[in-house]
């Protein structure tokens, strides 16, 4: 597992745009991540997070997860960009304090481009859901 | 499966999922021409294929299916 300052080791993005806190689980086919909505979050409006916070979460799960990989090859985090969002939906706005849980499964890979299914609850509720490409730059 | 069934089976998956005609479908054309696959869309194809047909396509096998003859023959062997 990593939390919160460990976490560096696996995204290249740094406060205030960091937007997963934990790396609960990771293995061939997905990853488990996690973020505590802090009332300070960039993404957070009326106290609640907004629908780009949701989105900049699942796709810095995806990057945590790649980072993972890398990680356990004693490289340092690539940077990923998000080629494509399709099958999206945003059930509710997450409150302040909330803690979000997101399952991301790895659906298949080519040329360079991640395709990913992610789900992002708090507790039992479905707070939101995707999929997404993420495009891994390569040094 | 039989091939040919499975040639049938990947051309009407593919053509309905990629919205072309079945019939510029052919064994010697290229793939990502004619189903006027990009970057992006190429990996919908192979999760296509893995979902359709539970056959996974790593990315060092994927350079050399270019040609639908090609991916047939990947298919047959493993499907």
């Amino acid at each position: 597992m990593f939390q919160n300052e460990q976490i560096y080791q696996l995204i290249p993005q740094r406060p205030p745009i960091v937007m997963v806190d934990t790396l609960w689980s990771a293995t061939e086919s997905g990853a488990e991540t996690g973020l505590t909505i802090d009332e300070s979050n960039i993404f957070v409006q009326n106290g609640v997070m907004r629908e780009a916070g949701l989105i900049e979460h699942i796709a810095q799960s995806a990057a945590a997860y790649a980072g993972y990989s890398t990680f356990s090859q004693g490289l340092p985090p690539k940077l990923g960009f998000i080629g494509e969002i399709k099958s999206c939906k945003i059930h509710t706005l997450p409150a302040v304090g909330s803690q979000l849980r997101t399952e991301i499964k790895l659906m298949a890979e080519a040329a360079g481009v991640t395709l990913i299914a992610a789900e992002t609850h708090v507790a039992d509720t479905l707070v939101a859901e995707c999929q997404m490409k993420i495009f891994i730059k390569e040094d | 499966m039989e091939k040919q069934e499975l040639i049938k089976k990947v051309n009407s998956v593919l053509a309905e999922e990629f919205e072309v005609e079945e019939s510029i479908i052919t064994p010697d054309a290229n793939i990502k021409q004619t189903l006027e696959l990009d970057s992006l869309s190429l990996v919908d194809m192979v999760a296509l294929i893995e979902n359709e047909f539970g056959v996974k396509i790593p990315s060092a096998d994927l350079v050399k299916v270019q040609t639908f003859a090609a991916l047939y023959d990947y298919l047959a062997e493993r499907a």
